[in-house]
């Protein structure tokens, strides 16, 4: 295919980036045309259009493989429907939030499609910078925000730093910053540990991964970050994350053993920590910004089985494991974003970001819709996507026994543990998520946009469980052209009469399943009853009034089980995690007379990590201030880039 | 252990209704009474607290078993009064099969009543071995099994319940009190007998009925007994 | 069963007495005081010291001794009740929480407000006695010997000592079967099922023997004014009721011991609704609930009238107030009251003659019995015609309410179950 159609894509989104600086509108609207091109060309590529290449003048050059395309498409898909949402959802924030935010889309198109290290590593860096200042766009005290947003790119710095660590040693070992594109060999010898440590550190920090993941949920959970940047950041810049730390992990060889059970347990403490924190958490945005870390969490336990089972030439079992994790991903990016586009739209109508404060906006009938199968998603309620995903991460992971060593089998065994937990405890925030956030604010009427993009998100978010087996197709076969010799038939099958391809296998013998024929069998148990229901003339809806034991329905809003109520429970059995204080003051002396006043906390362990770092981050800068400074963040940002910019074409120079 | 220990316990359950009852089975607290050959029903009345004596008859649901009239005549003996009930309730079986979901409430019982009905689920009574069992919503609830006597407080409690109930549902109610307001009828807080507030379909008699009059009660629903 | 313990007190009391309860008769507000140390209850005339369980309408939380909001980021309060599966009676709680933990409990009371107090004035006794033995029906012996005992001490009415020996007997089958029920249903709400069906057969037995000996299986209707129509005649009538009785306690006591050495029964009672001993004295706390929090209160002790006089009845307590004590207390009782039977029945005294005897009919008195619950006190006044001028009832369930609802504060709710089935309270008894 020719190049002109990647040209088109770039260009398209830079023309979207500035048509937005006169019309948010039609900015937005050529975002999303341009989503699709996208989306239609990275289709083309995954089915077997070929691969594209745009090579550049000044020595980098930009190519779309099936590795690539596979990224480009659910990053695509999600900015699509995100694109169509912002155009009715920004009408009230600054005027820069448009372009920056298209800006943020076409650094993470570039960073998908960069051939060689430099120049994924400059776009890396416009992402960074241009989602600073999308989230400098919030809304909120302005001294949060900011902090909010400078904590953000201190972190984005740190794993910039890490990753050029990372493509260094890489370098040092192949004398090529090409290597990102097609193979080039692998990195060996005592390069390769430094190659997959860094990058763990540096994209881990992008993917929001315990304990670095600050940078990323801070500014999209607590500094009231304008909601479609928080869609867009928690969905794809995660996503950026996981598509640099496997393109590294491609290039090293042969793998370690500690690199697998590094994995596993950095991911399983984010998943069991990302799920207990967004269960306990009473914020509108702060609730699937900690179900992020969850997610994340289980692509790299995913990944972390995917380099032990290759390690151990398990092939199957490494085949299912790399696919559910890029399943995974794509499954979380598209439910993260349509949950975000709902919770972002009911926080701003309500003027609330409180699950607990009384709901008064209401949202269009198709965002609920949406909601409630993001959150079936996210929860990994069958037939959606994330069900299936999640039981492919834990059937891998079942099958610890296979691994001949005695410390891969025990830290496979806890941390299936680890992740059947926080499959649980997400369940509790996911419901808790829709019934106080989505269900009790009511339906209402909505903009075209606005129902659109709730279709648009709802038929992808329930597409994508159905069509699994399109999805692993393209997943197998993308990650075949870069991390090696997978087929898409070993671990798709038939069975009992469900046809080829349509099953999946976890292992020979061990468990199958069919997503795609769960889904029409559940279909199947809702519709025919109904439908025998209706034809017989048994369907005979009555409508009662609520049952509150017997009593009056309350008539006040504190009289409901509210959200806080609904995790309580979590904040009292897990008080060893959460480090729970209750205290119940009395106001009187007496114990049993007078006021009572409840102050319930936990300790967030995120919170405190961020507390520790902006102090240390905040101390740094004072002191650099204080020399190449005086004062001002504007000029010190400025300094950044410079600096950054200079040492990308030093590099570029000397290896050019 | 706890397996053990019930095994060796042996069997307590009563073979009731399929088999006739053993002696000591048989119910104390309600025996009706009855008119002897020389009964002085004028004197009865007279002496009944509840009104249950009217003229020539014994009203079994006003009758609280105070055995006050035997000074006029009246025996106390066997068998226990049955329980009554609508036409409706016997075709239930159709739609309700053999199994019975039932919701107590206490419309202002003393405890009597509730207590018998807690003691069907022991292990000489096993209401669960005929596919009867408590629920604790009106929305699974096939059966209402009222008791006490409706207070007006707990009136729209009542009927609130029996309007969250799912179609086909029945009401029995259990016990003088709810059948007639027993000895509490003049007390200031009852509003009225059961009957009056929500459509009544089995009615059982006894202050409190025992754990057998209960089951043949709730037999009656589904035709699972004839009314005597 | 009690007599003669009423003493005209000063209007102001002196020493550390207990206010019990407060009414109006004739016009004059009454205060009834304890006076534990020196078993003493105080009648005095006062100003009206308001018992809310007296003023509450129906379906009215019962909010007097410790009212006030509930705040916090969180907090909210629900109703569980009237039809609640926790509570089997027409009662609810107001529960105030910031989900899972209580932090105050409000009982919402007279949801069966009957208001016999108020039916029974002018009443002959025999035809209140009918009311008030159905006042609470699990209760009853204890509410008929309690009233009785009163008329007849108003009376002047001299009663053979074998009716009051009867009814002693009735009282103690009373405890039994229901510390008995107590136990299965915690064992139910534990979900030790073999063990709650056990305990629920051995309470069908006690009820078959009241049904046997006393013509009814909740005892009502044996008592009477100076009357009894207790069947024990016989000696060997005796023997088998007191081996009925025996066989259920030693089968209890096996019972008891598996339950008590299992973990599972264990965890959900210990520490669950703790009531402090100077909660339990301050707040007037009585029966088994008192005395798990270690306040050595039993009206057997402290106004032992015949025949417990010369009956020896252990005082059980224990320390820790928690849920775990109200039931150990509980099951020690089972035993110490087969044992009061074993001498109530073998030394019965035949019937006829006099026993105690009256004061000599002053129209009025008061009476306190301890039921299975704890101490139910009753004063009434009779009219020349020997018709109640009034009757005041202050049943053990509302000198609880207010100690069960400070003991639940800080538990979650899965103990509301334990706590409110180890404190024997019930509405029913309290909604007079
Ligand atoms: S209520 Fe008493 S007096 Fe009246 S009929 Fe029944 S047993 Fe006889
Ligand atoms: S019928 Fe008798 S036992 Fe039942 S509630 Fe009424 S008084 Fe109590």
């Amino acid at each position: 295919m020719s190049p002109d159609a990647l040209l088109f894509v770039l260009l398209a989104y830079l023309s979207a980036a500035l048509l937005a600086c006169f019309s948010r509108r039609l900015g937005y609207a050529l975002g999303a045309a341009a989503s699709a091109a996208a989306a239609s060309l990275s289709l083309y590529v995954l089915l077997g259009g070929g691969g594209t290449e745009l090579p550049l003048q000044v020595g980098v050059e930009l190519s779309l493989n099936r590795f690539d395309a596979y990224f480009l498409l659910v990053s695509s898909l999600v900015w699509l429907g995100t694109c169509v949402y912002s155009m009715d959802y920004d009408d009230d924030y600054p005027a820069a939030l448009s372009p920056l935010f298209l800006l943020t889309i076409l650094s993470m198109t570039v960073i998908l499609v960069a051939g060689d290290a430099v120049s994924f590593l400059m776009a890396w860096e416009t992402m960074t910078i241009a989602s600073f200042f999308m989230i400098l766009q919030g809304r909120g005290r302005r001294e949060d925000v900011r902090r909010a947003a400078f904590l953000f790119l201190a972190f984005g710095e740190a794993s910039t730093v890490l990753i050029m660590v990372s493509f260094a040693a890489m370098y040092a070992s192949l004398g090529s910053f090409q290597f990102l594109g097609a193979g080039v060999g692998r990195v060996v010898g005592a390069y390769a540990p430094i190659a997959f440590l860094a990058a763990l550190l540096g994209f881990g920090l992008k993917m929001g991964l315990v304990p670095f993941h600050v940078s990323e949920w801070l500014p999209i959970a607590h500094s009231n970050a304008p909601s479609n940047a928080s869609a867009v950041l928690s969905s794809t810049l995660t996503l950026m994350g996981v598509y640099g730390f496997m393109n590294v992990m491609s290039r090293l060889a042969p793998y370690q053993l500690w690199w697998g059970w590094l994995a596993l347990s950095i991911g399983g403490v984010s998943a069991l920590l990302g799920a207990s924190f967004a269960s306990t958490s009473e914020h509108f945005k702060g609730l699937p910004a900690y179900s992020t870390i969850e997610n994340n969490g289980l692509i790299l336990v995913a990944l972390g089985v995917y380099l032990l089972a290759a390690r151990y030439q398990l092939s199957l079992m490494a085949d299912v494991a790399l696919v559910a994790a890029m399943y995974h991903a794509f499954s979380h990016a598209v439910s993260k974003a349509s949950l975000f586009s709902v919770m972002g739209w009911l926080s701003k109508v309500r003027r609330s970001f409180d699950l607990n404060a009384a709901a008064r906006g209401t949202a269009p009938g198709p965002m609920r819709a949406t909601a409630m199968a993001a959150v079936l998603s996210l929860a990994a309620a069958p037939p959606f996507a994330g069900f299936v995903s999640e039981w492919m991460v834990l059937e891998v992971l079942f099958q610890s026994f296979k691994f001949p060593d005695v410390a891969s089998q025990l830290i496979g065994t806890v941390v299936g543990a680890l992740v059947a937990l926080a499959t649980g405890i997400v369940t509790v925030a996911m419901t808790k998520a829709y019934g106080f956030g989505v269900l009790l604010s009511g339906k209402g009427e909505g903009s075209p946009a606005l129902r659109g993009s709730g279709w648009y998100f709802l038929s992808l978010v329930t597409g994508l469980g159905v069509a699994a087996p399109l999805v692993f197709f393209l997943a197998a076969d993308a990650a075949s052209g870069v991390l090696g010799g997978q087929v898409f038939g070993t671990f798709v099958t038939g069975l009992l009469g469900v046809p080829a391809y349509f099953v999946i296998l976890s292992g020979r013998p061990f468990g199958g399943f069919s997503p795609t024929f769960t889904a029409i069998f559940m279909l199947g148990m809702l519709a025919v009853p109904l439908a025998v229901a209706r034809v017989g003339g048994a369907w005979r809806p009555r409508r009662v009034a609520g049952w509150f034991a017997g009593a009056a329905r309350p008539s006040d809003e504190g009289e409901m089980y509210n959200s806080f109520g609904y995790s309580s429970p979590f904040r009292i059995m897990l008080r060893l995690l959460f480090r729970t204080r209750e205290s119940v003051l009395r106001a009187g002396a007496a114990r049993a007379t007078g006021e009572y006043f409840v102050d319930v906390r936990i300790v967030d362990v995120f919170r405190r990590f961020y507390d520790i770092s902006a102090k240390w981050a905040l101390a740094l800068s004072r002191e650099t201030g204080r020399y190449v400074m005086p004062g001002r963040m504007g000029r010190y940002l400025a300094y950044i880039m410079l600096a950054m910019m200079f040492v990308l074409a030093y590099i570029l120079l000397v290896a050019g | 252990m706890w397996v053990l220990r019930g095994l060796r316990k042996g069997i307590l359950t009563t073979g009731y209704p399929g088999k006739g009852l053993a002696p000591d089975e048989v119910p104390r607290s309600s025996f009706p009474p009855t008119p002897s050959a020389d009964a002085d029903w004028a004197k009865g009345g007279g002496l009944c607290p509840t009104g249950a004596i009217q003229g020539e008859r014994v009203d079994a649901g006003r009758c609280v078993y105070c055995r006050r009239c035997k000074d006029a005549g009246f025996r106390f003996e066997g068998p226990a009064p049955g329980p009554m009930a609508s036409e409706r309730a016997a075709l239930a079986r159709r739609v309700l099969g053999r199994s019975l979901h039932v919701l107590v409430l206490d419309v202002g019982s003393c405890n009597g009543c509730n207590m018998e009905v807690l003691n069907l689920a022991n292990p000489y009574y096993d209401f669960n071995r005929l596919g009867i069992f408590f629920t604790n919503t009106p929305k699974h609830a096939d059966v209402l099994l009222a008791v006490g006597a409706l207070n007006k407080a707990m009136v729209e409690t009542l009927k609130r319940t029996y309007e969250s109930m799912p179609e086909p549902k029945f009401v029995v109610a259990a016990g003088a009190c709810a059948m007639s307001g027993g000895v509490f009828k003049d007390t200031d807080g009852f509003a009225s007998p059961l009957g009056d507030a929500v459509p009544v379909d089995v009615e059982i008699p006894g202050c409190p009925p025992t754990p057998l009059q209960l089951l043949d009660g709730l037999l009656l629903i589904g035709g699972r007994r004839r009314a005597p | 069963m009690i007599r003669r313990f009423v003493e005209r007190g000063p209007a102001r009391a002196e020493g550390p007495v207990q206010p019990s309860a407060s009414f109006s008769a004739g016009g004059r507000h009454l205060s009834i005081l304890t006076d534990t140390d020196r078993g003493r209850t105080i009648l005095c005339e006062a100003q009206p010291e308001e018992r809310p369980w007296q003023r509450a309408p129906p379906g009215s939380p019962l909010e007097l001794e410790h009212g006030g909001q509930v705040g916090g980021y969180g907090t909210f309060s629900f109703q569980y009740g009237p039809v609640a599966y926790g509570v089997q009676e027409a009662g609810a709680f107001k529960l105030a929480t910031y989900g899972e933990r209580v932090v105050k409990a409000v009982p919402i009371v007279n949801y069966k407000k009957r208001g016999i107090e108020g039916r029974v004035a002018g009443m002959k006794p025999e035809d209140a006695l009918l009311l008030l033995e159905r006042s609470a029906g699990h209760f009853s012996a204890s509410y008929s010997t309690c009233f009785c005992t009163a008329v007849e001490d108003a009376l002047g009415l001299d009663v053979p000592s074998r009716v009051l020996w009867d009814r002693a007997v009735a009282v103690e089958l009373e405890r039994i079967y229901n510390h008995v029920h107590v136990f299965a249903r915690e064992a139910e709400a534990a979900s030790q099922n073999v063990a709650a069906s056990q305990a629920n057969a051995l309470g069908e037995r006690v009820l078959r023997l009241n049904a046997k000996y006393f013509g009814h299986r909740y005892l009502f209707g044996f008592g009477g004014v100076g009357t009894s129509s207790a069947d024990l005649g016989t000696q060997g009538r005796r023997r088998e009721l007191l081996a009925g009785a025996r066989a259920v306690a030693g089968e209890f006591a096996g019972l008891m011991d598996g339950l008590l050495s299992s973990r599972i029964f264990l965890d959900r009672l210990q520490g669950t609704a703790r009531l402090s001993k100077e909660d339990a004295t301050r707040l007037g706390a009585v029966g088994p609930a008192a005395r798990g929090s270690g306040v050595e209160a039993d009206d057997r002790h402290v106004y032992p009238a015949e025949p417990y006089h010369d009956i020896f009845v252990s005082l059980e307590t224990e320390r820790e107030g928690d849920s775990l004590a109200r039931l150990t207390v509980r099951a020690r009782e089972v035993q110490s009251s087969a044992m009061v039977l074993q001498e109530l029945l073998d030394r019965m005294p035949p019937s006829g003659g006099v026993g105690s005897r009256g004061d000599g009919g002053e129209d009025f008195a008061i009476c306190r019995t301890e039921g299975p619950s704890g101490d139910l006190i009753m004063a009434l006044g009779l009219d020349g015609q020997g018709r109640l001028a009034f009757l005041h009832v202050r049943p053990s369930s509302a000198a609880n309410w207010i100690p069960f609802a400070i003991s639940l504060e800080g538990s979650v709710f899965t103990d509301f179950q334990f706590a409110y089935e180890s404190f024997g309270l019930s509405f029913a008894d309290s909604d007079g």
